[in-house]
């Protein structure tokens, strides 16, 4: 379980110094997939990183079980990181001078996963796993960074706009993998969205604006990737 | 244009190095003119074959030292005008987009000219500064008549206005080969991702693979981890016996010398490889990985090139060394004889280690404060 309490979060000092979370509370249960909606600047970037420990609130908690983000030094961050998240970002982040194997071997032995070969294999890149990422599409790249993230088998996976640089078939394509693996493997994950098609895929989803959730719906009319519109 | 009269700042370690070449040699050079110029004062045996030796070592040091500066600026420059490509290769493949031509974009490159001139200037100044007791000592005995320093105005065209030019054409020439590409390689900055998948199968861990490839993406980078190493070890090496084969003058110049250049080429390149890698080093860190983690991956791969700078220095100083004393001066009196010094080489060594590794720790726990929000706001 996953719980957030009264989180703040500010940027910028003086006149410019906005509020980027205020006073968001949200319960996550194990196994669950919750999609985050908003528009830019609505904060659920942040809450992503806040929820995942890549940030620090100003105020509030979040509590993995029994354990507080907010009371853990980087160090302890860092290994609550390696044993329980992972991360697929918008714009991929794969090592360019390491080849796909090798980009997926970066999350494979931080669990000691010598068997990472069939995550390449689930994201359908078995053929190019000795190209490199420039030799790749935009899809195969993400589909990378999919196998990167799942190959540490993390307890959490989060997600931030992992389709946004994607044209429809792809996105269609890398949501579907991204969803298929979530049923198949069980992890929680929580993804961050503008795309409200995309929302329709999750059991839950989060409408955030300026800073706070505006509304949270249970979403018993869950969709496939290729039944959404785009 | 791209490359702005604030980027040849960013050159400093290129203005020292000049700096470091201009002084040493200009001191020599202007002392080997003034000297010449008193040639027909000199009349015993004894002050003749002092003046040989001072015109013969004026002649060595500044082949040497000026031609091996020379060489590693000149390579430094190749550097930073590749490595200034790369990470500007968005803005120069949109000129080249737009109709520019590889030389009208090239010629912005020669504000790096800048930095040489900037560099020789300030040590063609120095060397003036400390010239007049660099002339007593060289005359300490009173063999020689007294020579006055003078200003020779065609070594400040050599030593400073002549290099400056020289190199803003370098600059100019090979970063028109650089440009020769696809706009869209510069724009989808392709340039700076080349990958080479070795055969067989992979065995090695994710850091230790990580580690070779941030080796193989930047090979100059080894060469100045090893430049660094070598100035170290020869320079402070060869002070030691400066005292005892020419004067404690020398020795701390030689030394003063010797660590400002290791210091700034290990300074830049490792600079260099944990900026080239930030992006890498937090994604590392996003996933789990500790900052021990991420300086054995980025930074510890350098480390055999450090200690083989530090052997090739050691060999070096002696063999300049050993070669001026028993080749050079060999008819000169009162050359004390040299052989190999381990102590000072331990001394140094050890020096060394602890120097290193300790920069190296540093910059390690310096990985910290890369933020990781910057590679997701981007």
């Amino acid at each position: 379980m996953i719980e957030s309490n009264n989180l703040t979060k500010y940027y910028g000092n003086g006149e410019s110094r906005f509020k980027a979370l205020d006073g968001v509370s949200i319960s996550i249960k194990n196994g669950e997939f919750i999609v985050i909606l908003g528009a830019s600047g609505s904060g659920k970037s942040t809450f992503l990183n806040v929820i995942s420990g890549l940030e620090k609130s100003d105020g509030g908690t979040v509590a993995y079980d029994d354990r507080q983000l907010n009371k853990m030094n980087e160090k302890e961050l860092t290994k609550f990181r390696r044993d329980n998240t992972a991360y697929i970002f918008q714009q991929y982040y794969l090592l360019p001078h390491l080849n796909v194997e090798k980009n997926v071997r970066m999350g494979a032995d931080l669990d000691k996963n010598k068997d990472y070969l069939k995550f390449i294999e689930a994201v359908g890149l078995s053929e190019k796993r000795k190209k490199f990422p420039s030799e790749l599409s935009g899809g195969e790249q993400q589909r990378v960074a999919i196998a990167r993230a799942l190959a540490k088998n993390p307890k959490v996976l989060f997600l931030d706009e992992p389709t946004g640089a994607l044209d429809e078939n792809t996105g269609r394509q890398v949501l579907d993998y991204i969803i298929k693996l979530h049923e198949k493997q069980g992890f929680t994950m929580i993804m961050v969205t503008h795309n409200s098609n995309i929302a329709e895929t999750a059991d839950r989803i989060i409408k955030m604006n300026s800073g706070k959730i505006v509304s949270v719906k249970e979403n018993a009319s869950k969709k496939a990737a290729y039944e959404i519109g785009w | 244009m791209v490359v702005s009269i604030k980027d040849s700042v960013k050159l400093f370690g290129i203005s020292i190095m000049a700096c470091c070449a201009v002084f040493v040699c200009n001191m020599f050079l202007n002392y080997y003119l003034d000297l010449t110029a008193a040639a027909d004062l000199i009349n015993d045996f004894r002050a003749q074959s002092l003046y040989d030796a001072q015109l013969m070592t004026s002649k060595v040091v500044c082949s040497v030292s000026g031609g091996c500066l020379a060489i590693t600026t000149i390579a430094m420059l190749f550097f930073y005008i590749k490595h200034y490509i790369d990470s500007h290769s968005k803005e120069i493949g949109i000129l080249k987009a737009l109709g520019y031509s590889d030389l009208k974009i090239a010629k912005g490159f020669s504000v790096f000219g800048l930095s040489v001139f900037t560099g020789c200037l300030a040590g063609y100044l120095m060397s003036f500064l400390i010239m007049p007791a660099f002339y007593e000592k060289q005359n300490d005995k009173g063999y020689l008549p007294d020579i006055p320093v003078n200003f020779n105005f065609i070594l400040f065209v050599l030593l400073v206005i002549l290099p400056s030019m020289l190199f803003a054409l370098i600059a100019v020439g090979y970063s028109v080969r650089k440009l020769n590409q696809p706009c869209v390689n510069l724009l989808k900055g392709l340039a700076k991702v080349k990958g080479k998948n070795r055969s067989g199968k992979d065995k090695k861990d994710f850091v230790a693979e990580m580690r070779s490839s941030v080796l193989r993406s930047r090979k100059t980078l080894v060469f100045f981890i090893i430049f660094s190493s070598f100035c170290f070890s020869a320079m402070v090496q060869m002070s030691a016996s400066m005292k005892d084969l020419s004067s404690e003058m020398m020795g701390i110049m030689t030394f003063v010398i010797g660590v400002v250049l290791a210091f700034t080429t290990l300074y830049i390149s490792t600079t260099t490889v944990i900026r080239s890698n930030q992006k890498n080093i937090a994604m590392m860190r996003v996933y789990g990985y500790s900052s021990a983690e991420c300086k054995r991956s980025v930074l510890d791969g350098y480390r055999p090139a450090a200690y083989i700078g530090f052997v090739i220095g050691s060999v070096y100083q002696y063999a300049l060394l050993k070669i001026a004393v028993d080749v050079v001066f060999a008819g000169v009196k009162g050359v004390p004889e040299y052989n190999f010094d381990f102590p000072v080489c331990f001394i140094t060594l050890a020096v060394f280690i602890v120097v290193y590794e300790g920069i190296m720790f540093a910059y390690g726990k310096s990985m910290k404060r890369i933020p990781l929000k910057q590679i997701m706001s981007e």
